[in-house]
């Protein structure tokens, strides 16, 4: 068996460096990248890009940082498995590995002129954080910015000290809810359904775009739909176990299409009537 | 330079097969005496440690009150616990005992003494203390037990396959032995061991313990099809998985 | 989306496949050799490159194999255990190899190896046309595009069926199209052998044992495949051209109920399957921790962990809905996406299946289901 080496495998990693590791939750680390070789990651919000550690494995994850940030870039991860806690235990400067950007994201392009509807359960806000710094980034290329967060308990608040600024402006309407509080706690309680209602918007003119785990979506749903807004306005993002991110593995298939290639974020609409998607 | 991680074999109520396999590994047992400090192991040393240990290897089942005070305290002073083998991680052949009423295992085993035995219900290691990782088998395969070794060393899980024994067997392309005539309880085994048993020509006996999701209805189905008696197949899945039962 | 240039929704009929065969047969691309030759032929390969035939394996179970001498060869074989995919996407192969000194260092890496294939039927040619679609797909797999580049493909063409399971001639895989290099075809007292490329051309002149074929040979060729379409009979009761909208209405087919208790998840329908080629990608350390590679190992659709994400959801947790997945992937959702019936007709998933799940009798089925629905639409 002869073996080569080939270094356009689109299974190469380029190697990058932990710049800086921040603590938002008890679970939760978001870490910056920089390139090894000071090349520059161009992504859509809503991407993903396959994270090695070597001899560990390699996970999906979706970038968190702003597209036009060209210092560097942000993964938020939520320590639950192989890779995930392997990861949690690096320090600065260590080197990983990176492929991708893969998938498709957000359409920018498409959303500007829309208000945005921005609804994130939970880690959901890792990947819609990015579009969101790209929006506020871009303010002036979109209408009105609704920005709907819901998580389990206050503890598991991420990006606190920007959702405290979010909260603060005057040019986005957010909103945030727990499903369990503390005594503390002097927000919203219930599930993220709850705010929805009270939105003002118009739906003709609004893009939804909803990131959360799996059971949330059947739900926010519901109410969008409640609310008038068309079915290819209401963007979702899946998650999938994704191995090779190149539509060749078949891991994140749904029906005839592949959440790493056609995904991950698909219109309701293409997938609405498409078992196993929700 | 970081000293090598401590390292102890135990056994409690089995064959010490499993403990074999690591001493048979012969040059490979070499390479890894680079990265690991062996400092208890009865089957190849006499010396023993009164330390804590970095890992501690748990061989065999919990089968009387003793033992379960023992591996406490092996518990106790280890880091990391592994269960080695079908007896520790699912309870083995020895859990065959729970078939049967404690009083009259005792008495057919041990004759008129048995009033100075006194016995348990066989136990897998996990039942009594919390085990960290789990080397399945009977014997354990070794290139399984390297595996689970770096990923101690790694700090990090090793999984075992959620999928039955069918899935290695195929890819190594063996004649099925249904093919041959032969009864095989690789569709409802757990895999990990390669189809070590089948790839040498002898049929799975399900050591490693019944699958996470089998279909055991349909399994039926498919010894029905070849004449093979119904209690056949409890009975080889009781040989191993006895102790299950205690689980839930 | 991807770069799809067209949709096919509705796969060509039987007539036009039979035009593209025939109209194109020109004798000078014909070589032929007599039988009595074809042991020495097989000897002349070795000196060329690695050599990999179907060899018995006991109990009716047959392999490709590598092979040192023609004695092991057999010329006629029921499908094998496994495909010959598994020399073009091997069961576990390097992707990736690391060393972690002062340094960390990461090589993408290829496998491959000169091999000549001899003795494919024509239906694991076409599952070999199938994975080259999916895999020469952007972005494209190097490793599978490397390795075929190596392999030369001898196919040998089956004049009669291999057993009741295969069910080739509805999928159109029991002539030989393309997609090969040489292909045998028996024929009385000779093989005439269809030289279709360089490499083949290559291997007919290594050999030396070919003459050119004459128009009389082309004309028995001719007659043999009409025998031939005497002898194979559509075994599935539809067109291939209605298969899609057929799958269109069987979702909820009751079917799949029956496969829920039936399937034993072993995966041995997917690991068969010339088709499949779903993998997981997995990582290896040596002893010291310090080097290491990372490998794609073939997976299957039918086992547990496959469609589970963070969590434990599993979005095809239901036997029958994995079993349902195999189907649709077979012979619905690759129509949309590639244009082609992702089905050789094989007939290994329902030879190797313990539970008795039989290809031919779930689509009959849905046929049937589906049929009875259509009329009391009607009616």
């Amino acid at each position: 068996m002869e073996k080569v080496v080939i270094k356009e495998s689109p299974y190469n990693v380029k190697k990058a460096k932990i710049i800086d590791i921040k603590l938002l939750t008890e679970k939760e680390k978001l870490f910056q990248l920089v390139f090894e070789d000071s090349s520059w990651l161009h992504f859509e919000p809503g991407q993903f890009i396959m994270i090695s550690l070597m001899g560990i494995g390699e996970i999906p994850i979706s970038v968190c940082s702003s597209p036009l940030n060209k210092e560097y870039f942000e993964i938020c991860v939520r320590a639950v498995g192989k890779v995930t806690n392997s990861l949690h235990r690096l320090n600065i400067g260590d080197i990983i590995g990176v492929r991708g950007p893969y998938g498709n994201g957000f359409p920018i392009k498409i959303l500007e002129g829309y208000d945005l509807l921005i609804i994130a359960g939970g880690l959901g806000l890792a990947p819609l954080r990015s579009l969101i710094l790209y929006a506020i980034d871009n303010r002036r290329d979109f209408g009105q910015i609704h920005i709907l967060f819901g998580c389990k308990t206050p503890q598991e608040l991420l990006f606190r000290e920007e959702i405290e600024e979010w909260s603060k402006r005057v040019d986005i309407h957010f909103a945030c809810t727990v499903d369990r509080a503390d005594p503390d706690w002097k927000g919203n309680i219930g599930l993220i359904t709850s705010l929805i209602p009270g939105v003002d918007i118009e739906p003709a003119r609004t893009y939804a775009a909803v990131v959360g785990p799996p059971v949330m979506y059947r739900f926010v749903i519901k109410e969008l739909l409640a609310k008038g807004l068309p079915v290819d306005q209401i963007l979702l993002s899946f998650e999938r176990h994704m191995k090779c991110g190149m539509g060749k593995c078949g891991r994140c298939q749904i029906q005839n299409l592949y959440c790493c290639k056609d995904g991950p974020v698909f219109t309701f609409k293409e997938i609405m009537d498409m078992a196993e998607a929700l | 330079m970081k000293s090598k991680p401590k390292v102890a074999f135990f056994d409690f109520a089995c064959c010490e097969g499993c403990q074999l396999q690591v001493a048979n590994m012969g040059e490979l047992l070499l390479e890894v005496l680079e990265i690991v400090d062996i400092v208890e192991f009865r089957e190849i040393m006499s010396e023993k440690w009164d330390g804590q240990f970095d890992i501690a290897f748990v061989e065999g089942s919990i089968t009387d009150e003793h033992a379960t005070e023992r591996v406490k305290k092996i518990r106790e002073r280890s880091k990391i616990l592994v269960a080695l083998g079908s007896c520790a991680t699912i309870g083995g052949v020895n859990g065959m005992k729970n078939s049967f009423p404690l009083e009259e295992v005792r008495r057919y085993v041990y004759g008129e003494f048995h009033k100075f035995f006194p016995t348990v219900e066989t136990k897998a290691v996990h039942q009594v203390v919390k085990v960290d990782y789990f080397i399945h088998g009977c014997p354990i395969y070794q290139p399984e037990f390297l595996t689970v070794l770096k990923c101690i060393l790694q700090g990090i899980p090793y999984y075992v396959p959620e999928y039955p024994v069918c899935v290695e067997c195929k890819l190594n392309e063996n004649v099925c032995m249904y093919d041959r005539g032969l009864s095989c309880m690789g569709p409802v085994t757990k895999a990990g061991c390669n189809s070590w048993c089948i790839n040498n020509g002898n049929i799975c006996y399900g050591c490693r313990g019944l699958t996470v999701n089998p279909n055991t209805e349909g399994f039926k189905e498919v010894l029905r099809k070849h004449n093979i008696p119904e209690d056949f197949l409890i009975k080889k899945i009781e040989m191993y998985n006895k102790c299950k039962e205690l689980d839930k | 989306m991807e770069n799809v240039p067209f949709v096919l929704t509705k796969l060509p009929s039987k007539s036009i496949m039979f035009y593209c065969i025939f109209s194109h047969m020109k004798t000078e691309q014909y070589k032929i050799i007599e039988k009595y030759l074809i042991k020495e032929f097989v000897n002349r390969l070795f000196p060329i490159s690695k050599v990999v035939a179907p060899v018995y394996k006991g109990f009716g179970n047959y392999v490709f194999e590598e092979i040192k001498s023609e004695e092991n060869v057999t010329f006629k074989y029921i499908p094998t255990i496994l495909p010959p995919k598994k020399y073009l996407l091997p069961k576990k192969e390097t992707i990736l190899e690391f060393k972690k000194n002062q340094e960390l260092i990461i090589q993408p890496v290829v496998e491959y190896e000169n091999l000549i294939l001899f003795g494919v039927h024509t239906c694991d040619i076409a599952g070999f046309k199938c994975l080259n679609k999916v895999m020469s797909d952007t972005p494209k797999d190097v490793s599978f595009l490397l390795r075929k580049e190596h392999i030369v493909i001898i196919g040998i063409e089956c004049n009669d069926y291999c057993d009741q399971y295969a069910s080739c001639a509805f999928v159109g895989a029991h002539l030989p199209t393309t997609g090969y290099d040489l292909m045998f075809t028996e024929l009385n007292d000779i093989f005439i052998v269809h030289v279709h490329s360089s490499k083949g051309t290559n291997i007919v002149e290594k050999t030396g044992l070919f003459k050119p074929a004459t128009d009389a040979h082309i004309k028995e060729l001719r007659e043999l495949r009409e025998k031939k379409a005497k002898i194979f009979y559509n075994e599935i009761p539809t067109e291939r051209r209605y298969i899609p909208d057929l799958f269109d209405r069987s979702w909820n087919a009751s079917v799949w109920k029956e496969l829920e208790e039936k399937c034993l998840s072993c995966g041995n329908c997917t690991a068969v399957c010339p088709t499949c080629y779903c993998f997981d990608i997995a990582e290896e350390v040596d002893l010291t921790l310090k080097s290491g590679k990372r490998f794609r190992i073939w997976f299957s659709c039918q086992l547990d962990p496959f469609a589970k994400v963070a969590g434990g959801i599993d979005f095809r947790k239901e036997r029958s809905a994995r079993q349902r997945h195999r189907f649709y992937r077979k012979f619905r959702y690759h129509v949309d996406r590639f244009g082609m019936i992702f089905c050789t007709g094989c007939g290994r998933c329902s030879r190797t299946c313990m539970a008795g799940i039989n290809l031919k009798e779930v689509l009959i089925s849905l046929i049937k289901e589906s049929e009875a629905k259509i009329w009391r639409k009607w009616l």
